[in-house]
């Protein structure tokens, strides 16, 4: 990819700003080659990948490195795009909202700084994976368990600052975040909550600051670069039962929902229960050819017919209880009798304990994989997916009600319906998983109608996004519309207030800085 | 083909297990598919300059594992064409392949192919490349 700089930079002046940027993170780890420029572009780019083109890469390897950058990119009216391991896959990859800006690479800060078992939480930085850390409390042997996204190979911190979820007690990661350090836009450096105080050992554990709390404020924003964070895990429990219901037609999401979402709510179910549709399991069992062969959606007597021949229901909830055995077990009946109000049939019972080997691709037992990545082979050919993602009440009402909405729109416009909720107490996160070819020009301009009339109608209904592609950042914020966008306006001083020259993230979930708000009608998908 | 993954899964595993390596639970016979296979360790990651490369196995596991060891989903889908082209199904593994070049490997590693998106200087430098495709470059 060729060079763009970033707005008002000449190419000389890009270089000049480059080569102060080597000067502190030395010249292997400035990336500023047409090459780098194309590993650091949007892997799954709906579109030409040149739409949000990276200016150069730069890797710093501490804390006292990305001050200095920071303090460089100021001076040089050069944004950065910060990024812990660059893995957001479906939502920009590590690719920047605004043209030019150069990609903080943070995947070389990838230390544990502490992992503790007593009260369950380690500190790390933003280039740690979930694999990474996984591993280590595997050697040292460590009772603790993880919560993993689907796609698990990016970094820890970047997930939970990104709003990701998990599948686990733990599920709602930016609420494990507990004590932040961030270096904001002047390039000083702050520590939220207790660690404001110097050497305080309670950092990691109490959740609030004296005075307001910042640590969100950090997450899927552009106020600073978090260079460490507290991160709480779960106690590995003494066992874990996983039930599995298969739950036969589409209409009976509704139900689902009321009856476990009270459960949840009232913590007999302490996960973030996952109710995926029948294209989640199939999209593991081959490619699209090999079930339906033609351009248009699966027709509706195809996916009976598919159900049927590979035993699945309309939907599957592999609903997972930890503890004590006797608590789960108890547990256990009382989900068991909520359920068979509506569903004869008992549900496949799994148990673990303690010491029992685990399978390489339980989620819900906090096992990082990449393997639900298959699904980009689905399609075939380089295949991409984008998710689109609003937030509904966790009742059937609304549930049933977003979920008809979403599937008369996706069959409006004849592509494959595959969509899951995910309780997560009040509320249900709805990924509506939207697959293609990135050779195909036409399927990319059908997914981008289709992702605008997603968000427009859904807004319409009342709901939105709990997170988006780089190219609809900006449309995704216009539909948050109280009070004439007040809290875009909010956070449009509060970000001129940090950084008056808009260095970090500019663009960021439709924040601009105003040194850069003549750019925010550039990079829509 | 339906089970061709799981099956392809369960053989790679008997192909590839090494000690040290927890044995996966045994299937229950005509009980469905057998499960899928444990998680696979990688090694620690070397210290030092990585702009000095290293061992390339190492390095290959180390940064290529999260998706290409056993169970993995770059495995998991070469297992899937491998087998589709008549090889057996561990020549899903990277590490047994004999038709690789040392430049295919870096071409692919930096442009990225079909769901494998391209690998940057941060996830890999050029000189532990050099090392991995080494490696995994047995045709010549």
């Amino acid at each position: 990819m060729k060079l763009t700089t970033p707005p008002r930079v000449s190419p000389q002046q890009f270089d000049v700003a480059m080569q102060a940027m080597a000067g502190v993170v030395g010249k292997d780890w400035v990336m500023a080659s047409d090459a780098d420029r194309d590993a650091y572009a949007d892997a799954y780019a709906p579109g030409p990948q040149e739409q949000w083109p990276a200016g150069a890469a730069v890797a710093p390897a501490s804390v006292e490195e990305v001050q200095a950058l920071v303090r460089l990119a100021n001076e040089h009216k050069v944004p950065l795009w910060p990024v812990a391991r660059g893995k957001n896959l479906g939502y920009g990859t590590a690719a920047p909202r605004m043209a030019g800006s150069v990609v903080l690479d943070l995947g070389r800060m990838n230390k544990i700084l502490e992992l503790d078992d007593k009260l369950a939480y380690c500190v790390v930085e933003p280039g740690v994976g979930f694999f990474d850390l996984y591993e280590e409390i595997q050697r040292k042997k460590l009772p603790l368990w993880m919560s993993v996204p689907g796609n698990a190979w990016g970094s820890v911190i970047g997930n939970a600052l990104e709003h990701g979820i998990g599948y686990t007690p733990y599920g709602l990661h930016a609420r494990n975040l507990c004590g932040v350090e961030a270096v904001l836009p002047d390039g000083d450096v702050v520590r939220t909550g207790m660690g404001a105080m110097k050497d305080n050992p309670a950092w990691h554990l109490f959740p609030m600051s004296y005075g307001p709390t910042f640590d969100l404020a950090f997450t899927q924003s552009n106020l600073g670069v978090v260079t460490k964070a507290g991160i709480w895990l779960q106690p590995a429990p003494e066992s874990s039962l996983e039930l599995v219901f298969d739950i036969p037609e589409a209409g009976d999401v509704g139900w689902v929902v009321d009856t476990i979402a009270p459960l949840k709510i009232s913590g007999l179910i302490d996960q973030n229960v996952f109710i995926p549709s029948w294209l989640g399991k199939m999209v593991l069992k081959g490619q699209r050819k090999d079930f339906w062969d033609k351009p248009g959606a699966i027709p509706e007597w195809r996916v009976q017919e598919l159900l049927k021949e590979h035993k699945l229901g309309y939907w599957q909830v592999a609903l997972r209880l930890y503890g004590e055995e006797p608590v789960v077990k108890a547990k256990a009946e009382i989900i068991k009798a909520a359920m068979a109000k509506n569903l004869k049939a008992p549900p496949a019972e799994n148990w673990w304990r303690s010491g029992d080997p685990i399978h390489a691709y339980e989620t819900t037992m906090g096992i990082p994989s990449a393997v639900p990545l298959q699904m980009s082979d689905w399609i075939g050919g380089r295949g991409a997916h984008m998710g689109f993602s609003p937030v509904v009440p966790a009742t059937g009402k609304h549930v049933q009600g977003q979920m008809e909405l979403s599937r008369k729109i996706i069959d409006s416009f004849d592509v494959d319906f595959y969509a899951s909720f995910t309780i997560g107490g009040r509320f249900a996160n709805n990924v509506n998983m939207l697959m293609f070819d990135r050779d195909q020009p036409e399927q990319i301009a059908t997914m981008k109608k289709l992702f605008n009339a997603l968000i427009d109608e859904t807004a319409k209904a009342g709901y939105g996004e709990y997170r988006t592609h780089l190219g609809w950042m900006d449309r995704v914020m216009d539909t948050f519309d109280f009070n004439d966008g007040a809290l875009r306006r909010f956070n449009e001083k509060v970000k001129d207030a940090l950084d008056p020259n808009g260095i970090i993230a500019p663009g960021k979930q439709g924040i601009w800085p105003s040194a850069y708000r003549d750019q925010a009608k550039e990079g829509r998908a | 083909m339906k089970h061709v993954l799981t099956v392809a899964a369960v053989v790679l595993l008997a192909a590839c297990s090494k000690q040290g390596e927890a044995p996966a639970a045994p299937a229950q016979a005509g009980k469905g598919p057998p499960p899928p296979p444990p998680y696979q360790m990688r090694p620690e990651a070397p210290g030092g300059n990585r702009l000095a490369g290293g061992d390339g196995k190492t390095l290959f596991e180390v940064n290529c594992g999260y998706c290409h060891l056993t169970g993995g989903m770059g495995t998991n889908l070469l297992t899937k064409q491998r087998m589709a082209a008549g090889e057996p199904p561990e020549k899903g593994l990277l590490a047994n392949r004999t038709d690789l070049t040392a430049d295919y490997v870096k071409q692919v590693v930096r442009l990225g192919k079909n769901a494998m998106p391209p690998q940057t200087k941060v996830d890999l430098t050029d000189a532990e490349l050099e090392a991995v495709a080494a490696y995994l470059g047995k045709a010549k």
